[in-house]
């Protein structure tokens, strides 16, 4: 082993030691045959001759050495540099089109490890589960867990799982040295945190004693929060800050990990919470009180997830069937399961991410089919090269192994011109899957994702130099006699090129009719009719703090003179509150409601409506058409007659009749809501409230003065110049009112809008820059094929002119050949395509994944862009005088 | 009389005997082997530098170089200490075999 290393290390000189041994050797043969009498010249070729084929033996020296692999390579390497050199347009080119190959994958698959792949980054992240309550017949997919329910999973599953945990999320103000800061509140049972085993790193953690009525109120910071706004002071904890209106004492800090469900700033124990603690004192009268919860298990070590979903399935049944006057399970359907967190927080990213996968391996397959592409036209100026080692004693696996550094090498160059490219696109991917999924803290190029691009690089060098090695079985005599150039890789050699270009053809054709039907549906989601005016609006949130602004009524002392004092400033056309803006994301409600005289017994059989909190001039803010009847005015107050406005798509349920005039009852939850009867005032038109591709849902409008409801103030302004610069204006104006009051989430309308549109937008530019670029690179390949094939052909199209063809029909000539090879490539796409569509179809607003006009304009890109492909070089072959073409050889 | 390609293997046998007889280059190894077979045995000379390489890396022979006859600089090989000891188990064994071949020729005979 000694031996080997050390001659490892002296390669170099035993190699010239080896030269030096065998030159000497044969001076003393020759010198013998000189003493035999022979002529100087026969004397030299008979020694050169008993002595054999040279290389071979002394390639059978460096390999009895027993390092000789590392060698051949570390040679092979040196070669195939100088070779790539030598040819720096093709190096250049295979490398820029394997690094955007290679930089594609390694961008998507980074975040399909931190997304998907990665464990969650808690100590038993793979055994945690999350509740999912439904309503499948009464359409509702998701329904929140109540504190009762929480209580019964938590009593009777414990046979499965370690714990049962909830959780809740709020916005509080925490006052901060005076300062008013609105802070996202995680409200946690006390073993939250020691289920999912997080151990902070200042402090501790709750406690049973944390989370008992009249226990002193506490704090735990999030790392973020923590280092933001305190500067990672390391004295933080027992630090005291009011929220809520009492003192909260901060006993804790988080370690840096991403949080799941929701970032939040701070976490309190559920008691703490005034809502909850609320909601639980409701319990004995409505069990379905403050069904508001996300609750959490770890399932025991031993049990499957599977059991787990059983369990609460079944607890869930029990539940249901005791009470059934309340979850009604025939007509509701009412149901529990559990799924694990990581499939919780990623089923909406999964196909997506899987679908992205899949095309930019298809971008790197076209890659490979380009380069060996490029590789097989350079290895024609190669052949002579090759013949030459070949004669010199070097095995065809010896060649073979040098042409597969080579590609090895380009595709190393190439993984790293990758890393580089996903390095710098990662940003923009993580906030595109974030539209998807809330899990994208955990998305890096860590080393998992470089052992990828490594593994990846390394097969697309053996994958595209394959090819050409494959065609390197050479003739030598011919290869040697001949000038190179002339002597092709004949019929095999074209094969191989041909099939590769309809191989790239397919794939871009796949990809391009994917982008199309992308680019086609974002064109409609866009023009979509959202049924109010979105330009000229800016809106911001006023959410009153509860302390303060306890109830409807209170709050209304905030948001009346809001709306006065804002429509009285100079530029403002109208001004609104409500609840939700539209675009703002959310999921409509469902508060089922009866129409006076169409009573229906089955309470789970009753309509369902979203409601809306609406102050008078909202229609007039933001441009809904009123339909018929008239909308809210000042007049419609606490004392008056209680009305309602609804949308076109609710007047379905009076089956054709006039709903105005006619009365409703909208049905509240809990058993203090009000049974008030409301006459329908009017109808206004649809609005797309929840999505630009949803359908519209049935609408119903309460007047602000009449809600009985405490409401999250969405402060709507039209304004006469830009709405944008009309940000300023509105805070000192809702400072007037009151000064204490944060004013979040300013944007204007037409914002929310684009921001509807990104998702799509993004997902259909992604598309539309992979299919780009596979087109590109294909015409690339066509052309440089037919350009090869046109310059062995020069002598022939010479010899064929001279002897009367036109210029015209040696054109059409070559040109047919590059489009037949289009057209068979453009078939095979396009039964590709109309296979493959299907798994869009979730991404496409109104398009069809078969969408006949997509296809057929995919088609003709296609075959006036491999017409261009084809002229340009067969344009510089007949273009040549037939004299010259004749002598070139 | 033809000359004989060298059996598989007996190559090295004949390299250790020859480097027994005291230190020799390459080509002196070659010709030294013809000369005492009388010229029966031929030694493919290429195929020389393998096997003296694949001798060195197992420890039988060392190299040095030094000045042949006319004064040039040449690559000597000698028997090491393991290569002799490795010569007389070769010779024993190649002993046996000629032996064993011989008998199994003569009852035939």
């Amino acid at each position: 082993m000694w031996k080997r290393l050390l001659a490892l290390l002296r390669h170099g000189e035993l190699d010239r030691g080896l030269n030096a041994e065998v030159r000497f050797h044969i001076e003393m043969e020759t010198e013998k045959n000189l003493k035999l009498g022979m002529s100087p010249a026969e004397a030299r070729l008979k020694a050169l001759r008993s002595f054999g084929p040279m290389e071979k033996h002394k390639e059978e020296t460096r390999e009895a050495r027993g390092v000789s692999w590392f060698e051949n390579l570390i040679a092979d390497l040196k070669y195939g540099a100088r070779a790539l050199f030598k040819h720096p347009g093709y190096a250049l080119l295979a490398v820029m089109t394997l690094g955007l190959g290679i930089g594609a994958n390694t961008a998507i698959f980074s975040v399909i490890n931190g997304v998907l792949l990665k464990p969650l980054p808690y100590e038993h992240g793979d055994r945690l589960v999350v509740l999912q309550q439904s309503r499948p017949l009464s359409g509702q997919p998701q329904v929140g867990v109540a504190i009762a329910e929480y209580f019964d999973y938590r009593e009777r599953a414990k046979d499965v799982f370690d714990g049962l945990v909830e959780y809740h999320q709020m916005n509080f103000d925490l006052i901060n040295r005076g300062e008013p800061d609105r802070v996202s509140t995680g409200v946690v049972s006390h073993n939250f945190f020691e289920l999912l085993g997080i151990k902070p790193i200042i402090g501790r953690t709750f406690v049973q004693s944390d989370d008992v009525e009249g226990a002193e109120a506490v704090l735990i910071l999030s790392h973020t929060y923590w280092r933001t706004k305190f500067g990672g002071d390391p004295n933080i904890v027992g630090q005291v800050f009011e929220m809520n209106d009492r003192p909260h004492r901060v006993i804790g800090v988080l370690p840096n990990v991403p949080h799941y469900p929701q970032e939040n700033d701070v976490y309190m124990p559920v008691l703490a919470c005034p809502f909850r603690a609320a909601g639980e004192r409701q319990i004995a009268q409505n069990r379905r009180a403050f069904a508001a919860l996300n609750v959490f298990g770890r399932v025991k070590d031993g049990a499957s997830p599977q059991q787990a979903a059983s369990a609460v399935e079944s607890i869930c049944h029990t539940f249901t069937q005791d009470n059934k006057q309340i979850y009604r399970p025939e007509s509701s359907g009412f149901r529990a399961t559990s799924v694990p967190v990581r499939e919780a927080l990623t089923s909406g990213a999964r196909e997506l991410l899987l679908i992205l996968l899949g095309i930019t391996g298809l971008i790197l397959l076209i890659a490979c089919a380009n380069v060996a592409n490029l590789t097989l036209a350079r290895m024609l100026g190669r052949d002579r090269e090759l013949a030459m080692r070949a004669a010199l004693g070097a095995g065809r696996g010896r060649l073979v192994r040098q042409l597969l550094t080579e590609s090895t090498l380009l595709a190393g160059v190439g993984g790293i011109i990758g890393v580089a490219f996903a390095w710098l696109t990662i940003g923009m991917l993580t906030t595109f899957v974030g539209r998807f999924t809330s899990r994208t803290g955990e998305i890096d190029l860590d080393p998992m994702v470089l052992v990828f691009t490594l593994s990846v690089s390394v097969l697309t060098g053996l994958l595209f130099g394959t090819f050409p090695a494959l065609g390197s079985r050479v003739d030598l005599v011919s290869a040697l006699k001949q000038g190179g150039a002339q002597t092709g890789g004949g019929g095999g050699r074209k094969r191989v090129q041909g099939a590769l270009i309809v191989a790239q053809v397919a794939v871009s054709v796949m990809l391009l009719v994917g982008a199309g039907l992308l680019l086609a549906s974002f064109y409609r989601l866009q023009r979509v009719e959202t049924g109010y005016r979105s330009d000229g609006v800016l809106s911001a949130q006023i959410f009153g703090n509860f302390s303060r602004y306890p109830n409807i009524t209170e709050l209304k002392k905030l948001y009346l003179p809001v709306i006065e004092r804002v429509q009285g400033l100079p530029g403002v056309n109208a001004v609104a509150i409500t609840n939700a803006v539209p675009l703002g994301g959310g999921a409509p409600g469902t508060t089922r409601f009866e129409i006076e005289g169409r009573v229906v017994d089955d309470p789970e059989r009753r309509p369902t409506t979203d409601v809306r909190v609406a102050s008078p001039q909202y229609f007039a803010t933001i441009g809904v058409p009123v339909v018929a009847g008239r909308v809210f005015n000042d007049l419609d107050n606490e004392e008056s007659q209680r009305v309602v406005v609804i949308n076109q798509s609710m007047t379905r349920y009076w089956d054709g009749v006039d709903p105005i005039g006619s009365r409703i009852r909208p049905i509240f939850g809990g058993p203090n809501a009000p049974q008030d009867w409301y006459t329908v005032i009017g109808v206004v038109g649809d609005v797309r409230q929840f999505g630009l591709a949803r359908d519209m849902v049935a609408q119903l409008y309460l007047p602000l003065r009449q809600s009985q409801f405490g409401l999250a103030g969405q402060v709507l302004v039209r304004t006469a110049g830009d709405p944008a610069s009309f940000g300023n204006v509105l805070r000192t104006a809702i400072h007037a009112v009151d000064p204490n009051q944060p004013v979040e989430n300013m944007q204007t309308l037409e914002d929310l809008r684009s921001e509807a549109l990104a998702a799509p937008r993004l997902t259909a530019t992604l598309l539309g820059i992979f299919a780009a670029l596979a087109l590109l690179v294909t015409l690339a390949g066509i052309g440089g094929v037919i350009a090869t094939s046109v310059t062995q052909r020069t002598k022939e199209f010479g010899l064929r002119m001279a002897l009367g063809a036109r210029r015209e029909g040696v054109l059409v000539m070559v040109v047919r050949q590059g489009l037949t090879l289009v057209v068979i490539g453009l078939a095979i796409g396009v039964a590709g395509a109309l296979a493959a569509g299907r798994v869009l179809s979730a991404y496409l607003y109104q398009t069809a994944p078969r969408d006949p006009l997509i296809f057929a304009a995919v088609a003709a890109v296609f075959v006036v862009a491999g017409v261009i492909a084809c002229l340009i070089p067969a344009r510089r072959a007949t273009t040549v005088d037939p004299l010259i073409a004749l002598r070139a050889e | 009389m033809a000359k004989l390609d060298l059996l598989q293997g007996t190559l090295d046998l004949l390299i250790l005997k020859t480097l027994a007889l005291g230190p020799q280059h390459g080509w002196g190894i070659s010709q030294r082997i013809q000369q005492i077979s009388e010229n029966v045995l031929r030694v493919n000379q290429g195929s020389l530098y393998p096997a003296l390489q694949r001798l060195d890396t197992a420890g039988y022979i060392e190299s040095e170089w030094g000045a042949s006859e006319n004064n040039r600089q040449a690559k000597f090989y000698s028997l090491t200490k393991k290569g002799e000891r490795q010569l007389k188990e070769e010779t024993a064994q190649w002993a046996r075999m000629t032996v064993a071949v011989q008998r199994i020729l003569e009852t035939e005979g």
